[in-house]
C-alpha cells in the first residue's frame, strides 16, 4: 500500500476540516446565549422585509446565453495553456487549436441560426425543431403532465 | 517568494527537461471517428448557413452517407489489422484490433439504419431539423472510441461522448412531458453512474499506478498484491458504471422508464448503441486488464447475469406497454450477453460480440415497428393496439413477427444462433447452472414475444380465440412472411399501405375489442384496462415513408439472411477475438 501513503495528508486535511466544522457548530451551541426573537428567526435577518415572492417565470433565453458563455469560457480555458507552451508545440499545436476553435465557432454559427442571440421580437432565420408557437393555452399547462406513465389521461383532458 | 519558487518547480516538472513530447497521431487509426465528427460539423454548418429550411430527408441522406463512409474506413482498418496485426495508436491510448474494428463496423451499420428509421417519425411529429442526426453522429463517435479505448480515462471520455447526446435524444420531443421526464431521469442517473465510474478509475489507478489497460494488466501480472481491497473496490465501481450503461439488473431501474418516455426511434438507437458501447468497454476492460482477478469478478458477473436474465424476462411478462416490454426484454438480452463475459474465454467473448451485432438490428427494427403502430403523437403503446395488426398491415406485422421470434431465439433467425453461441460458451466454461437459468428465461421470454405475435394475428376474434388451436395457424403462417417481406419489400409494402389506407374508414379491430371491454383474454393479460387505447389516433401505414420501408427491410433482411447463413458474422466475431 506504499503508493497510497501520499494520500495521507489529504486524509488528515479531510479529518481536520470535519473536526473544525463540527467543533464550530458545537462551540457556538455551547457558548452562545440563546435569546431568539422574531426578527432573528427570519430567513433574511437584514434588509427590507419581502412583501411578495419574486416572479417565477423568466425567459429561457437567459439560460441559452449562459450556455453560450460556458462554451466560450471553455475555449478560453483551453487557449491559455496552449498559449503558454505555444513555442514548443509548434505547427502541430497551431493546427490542433485552429481545428478546436473552428468547431467552437461552428457551434456559434448554429446558435446564431437558431436565433439564440436575437433580443428583439422573435424572428428566426431557421425555424427551431418542433412546433413551438406559443399561446396562453399551449404554454401554460394548467394541471398534470401528459404521459407520466398513465397514458391517455393528459391527452383526454 | 516560496510560492513563486514552488510555481517554478511545478512549471519545470510540467514542461520536463526536454520539452513536451508530442504523441504521434496516426490519423488513419481514428479515421472512422474523424469522419463521423467531421460530417457532424459539416451538417451543423450547412444547417446553420442554409437560407431556407432543409428537408429532413436531406439530413438523413447525409447521415447515411457519413455512415457508409465510416463503414468503408472501418473495413479498410479491418484489412490493416488482418494483414499487419493489431496496433496501438495515439500514445497507446487506442487499441486498434479486431475487437475494436468489429464495433466500428457495428456502429457504422447502426448509423446507416437509424436515420432511415427516424425520417418518417421526425416528419410525422413535426420536429425536423439537423439536431437528431447531429446528436446521433456524436453519440456514434463516442461508441467507436469506447470500443477502441485502451485507457480508462479515454473510456470515461468516450462514455460521456456516447451518453450526453443520448440524454438529449431521450428528451428530443419537447412537446411531450414524458420525453423530457425520460431525459431528466436518464441524465441524473447517468451522471451519477459516471461519477461512480470515475471513482472506480481513481481507485484502480491508486492500486496499479496506471490508467492504461495494458499497463494495468502488466502490473497485475508482475505483482501480487498482499491486500488488494482498493483494487477490488475500483473494479467493483467500474462494474457498477458499466452495468448502468448496459442496464444489468441491480442498475436497470432507469431503462424501462427511459425507453418508454423517449421518442421511439431514439429508443431503438439508444438501445442499440449504448448497449454496444457499454459492452465493448466492459468486455475489453475486464478481459484484458483484470484477467488475473478473474476469480474475484466472475462470481459477481454470475450473480448479475442470473438476476438480469430472470428479472428481465419475468417483468416483461406483466407489461401492458410494448415499449416497457421491449425494455425489459432488452434487459433479458443483456443477461445473455453477460454469459459470454462470465465465461471469460475467447469463445465467450466471440459469442457476446455476435449477440451484440445481431441485437442492434433486432432492436432497431422492433422499435421502428412500434413507432409506426403508435401513430401520430407517439404515445399509443398499449399492447391492445397490436390486436389484428396482421389484417391491417400484413407486411408490418410480418416484419414484427420475424423480429420478435428472432428475439425469442427461433431457428432460421439470427436470434437462434446468438443464444446458441452464448449458451455453448457458458457450458464450455462449466457454468451449467447459469446456462440452465438462461434457457429458462428464454422460455419465459418466448411467452411474451409470442403473445404479441398472437395478438397481431388474432384479429377481432372472440376472446377465447387466444388459446384456440386455429390461432396457431396464422402464427405458423407468419413464419413464411419473412420470405415474402424479403423478396419484395417495397412492392409488398406499398400494397399493404393501400390496403391499410382503404381500410381506414372501418373501425379498427382493437377499438372494438377494447370498447367492448370483454374481460381477460386467454393469454393471461387480464389486467387490461378497457377503453384505454381508444383515443382514435390511427397508426401510421408502413408505406408512408420509403425510408422506413428501407430501414426495416435492412433489419428484417439481416435477421433472416444471417439466420440462414450465419457464417460471415460468426467468422467476423471469431477473428475479432483471436486477434485481440
Amino acid at each position: 500500500m506504499g503508493s497510497l501513503d501520499s494520500y495521507l495528508p489529504i486524509f488528515v486535511l479531510f479529518v481536520l476540516a470535519l473536526a473544525f466544522a463540527g467543533l464550530s457548530v458545537l462551540a457556538s451551541r455551547l457558548l452562545a446565549p440563546r435569546r431568539p426573537t422574531a426578527a432573528k428567526e427570519a430567513p433574511y435577518e437584514c434588509g427590507i422585509v419581502p412583501t411578495y415572492e419574486p416572479a417565477q417565470r423568466f425567459p429561457v433565453r437567459f439560460y441559452v446565453v449562459a450556455m453560450i458563455y460556458v462554451i466560450f469560457d471553455i475555449e478560453i480555458v483551453f487557449l491559455f495553456p496552449w498559449a503558454v507552451v505555444y513555442g514548443q508545440l509548434g505547427r502541430f499545436g497551431l493546427v490542433e487549436i485552429v481545428v478546436f476553435a473552428a468547431s467552437v465557432f461552428f457551434s456559434l454559427l448554429y446558435l446564431l441560426s437558431t436565433g439564440s442571440l436575437d433580443w428583439g421580437p422573435v424572428k428566426r432565420v431557421r425555424p427551431l425543431a418542433g412546433r413551438l408557437e406559443r399561446t396562453t393555452a399551449s404554454t401554460v399547462r394548467r394541471h398534470g403532465a401528459t404521459g407520466t406513465g398513465d397514458e391517455g389521461s393528459g391527452r383526454a383532458a | 517568494m516560496i510560492g513563486l519558487e514552488s510555481l517554478r518547480g511545478l512549471q519545470g516538472a510540467l514542461l520536463g527537461a526536454g520539452g513536451i513530447v508530442l504523441p504521434h497521431i496516426d490519423y488513419t487509426a481514428i479515421l472512422p471517428e474523424l469522419i463521423l465528427l467531421g460530417g457532424m460539423l459539416l451538417l451543423l454548418v450547412v444547417a446553420a448557413l442554409s437560407p431556407r429550411r432543409l428537408a429532413t430527408e436531406f439530413y438523413a441522406t447525409a447521415t447515411v452517407g457519413i455512415g457508409i463512409a465510416s463503414l468503408v474506413a472501418s473495413l479498410v482498418l479491418w484489412k490493416d489489422v488482418v494483414s499487419h496485426g493489431p496496433f496501438t495508436a495515439v500514445a497507446k491510448s487506442l487499441d486498434i484490433d479486431g475487437f475494436a474494428v468489429l464495433f466500428l463496423v457495428l456502429v457504422s451499420c447502426v448509423l446507416i439504419v437509424a436515420p432511415m428509421l427516424a425520417v418518417g417519425y421526425l416528419r410525422r411529429e413535426g420536429i425536423e431539423g439537423c439536431e437528431y442526426y447531429v446528436l446521433a453522429l456524436i453519440s456514434g463517435s463516442g461508441a467507436m472510441f469506447m470500443a477502441s479505448a485502451n485507457d480508462l480515462v479515454l473510456v470515461f471520455l468516450a462514455l460521456e461522448v456516447l451518453s450526453l447526446p443520448l440524454y438529449v435524444l431521450a428528451g428530443f420531443d419537447r412537446r411531450r412531458a414524458a420525453s423530457s421526464e425520460a431525459a431528466i431521469k436518464y441524465f441524473v442517473l447517468g451522471a451519477f453512474s459516471s461519477a461512480i465510474f470515475v471513482y472506480g478509475i481513481a481507485l484502480t489507478y491508486g492500486a496499479t499506478g496506471s490508467t492504461n489497460l495494458g499497463q494495468i494488466a502488466a502490473f497485475l501480472a508482475r505483482n501480487v498484491l498482499t491486500s488488494n481491497g482498493v483494487l477490488l473496490g475500483g473494479v467493483a465501481l467500474l462494474l457498477c458504471g458499466f452495468a448502468f450503461k448496459i442496464a444489468a439488473v441491480p442498475f436497470h431501474m432507469w431503462s424501462p422508464d427511459v425507453y418508454q418516455g423517449a421518442p421511439t426511434p431514439a429508443t431503438g438507437f439508444m438501445a442499440a448503441l449504448a448497449k454496444a458501447g457499454g459492452f465493448a468497454a466492459l468486455l475489453r476492460v475486464f478481459v484484458t486488464s483484470f484477467p488475473t482477478l478473474r476469480s474475484s469478478w466472475q462470481p459477481v458477473i454470475w450473480v448479475v447475469a442470473i438476476l438480469t436474465l430472470v428479472l428481465g424476462a419475468s417483468f416483461a411478462v406483466v407489461q401492458r406497454d410494448i415499449k416497457r416490454m421491449l425494455a425489459y426484454s432488452s434487459i433479458n438480452h443483456a443477461g445473455f450477453i453477460l454469459l459470454g463475459l462470465q465465461a471469460a474465454t475467447a469463445q465467450g467473448v466471440a459469442a457476446s460480440l455476435y449477440y451484440l451485432f445481431i441485437y442492434a438490428f433486432l432492436v432497431l427494427g422492433s422499435f421502428a415497428v412500434v413507432t409506426l403502430v403508435a401513430g401520430r403523437g407517439d404515445d399509443q403503446h398499449d399492447l391492445s393496439r397490436y390486436r389484428g395488426l396482421a389484417r391491417r398491415q400484413p407486411v408490418l406485422a410480418g416484419s414484427f413477427t420475424v423480429l420478435l421470434i428472432a428475439q425469442a431465439g427461433a431457428p432460421f433467425t439470427t436470434g437462434f444462433f446468438s443464444k446458441l453461441y452464448v449458451l455453448q460458451a457458458a457450458v464450455a466454461a462449466h457454468s451449467y447452472a447459469l446456462a440452465a437459468v438462461a434457457m429458462g428465461s428464454a422460455a419465459i421470454a418466448t411467452f411474451f414475444y409470442l403473445r404479441v405475435v398472437f395478438l397481431m394475428y388474432s384479429g377481432s376474434a372472440p376472446v377465447e380465440a387466444g388459446v384456440s388451436p386455429e390461432l396457431v395457424e396464422p402464427g405458423a403462417a407468419s413464419l413464411a412472411a419473412p420470405a415474402l417481406a424479403m423478396a419484395a419489400p417495397s412492392g409488398q409494402a406499398l400494397a399493404s399501405g393501400l390496403v391499410a389506407a382503404g381500410g381506414a374508414g372501418v373501425e379498427p379491430a382493437w377499438a372494438k375489442r377494447s370498447g367492448g371491454g370483454s374481460g381477460a383474454s386467454g393469454e393471461g393479460d387480464g389486467a387490461e384496462p378497457p377503453g384505454e387505447a381508444t383515443t382514435g389516433v390511427p397508426e401510421t401505414p408502413l408505406s408512408s415513408s420509403p425510408w422506413t420501408v428501407a430501414g426495416l427491410g435492412i433489419c428484417v433482411g439481416a435477421t433472416v439472411l444471417f439466420g440462414i447463413w450465419p457464417e460471415p458474422i460468426i467468422e467476423f466475431a471469431r477473428l475479432a477475438t483471436t486477434i485481440f
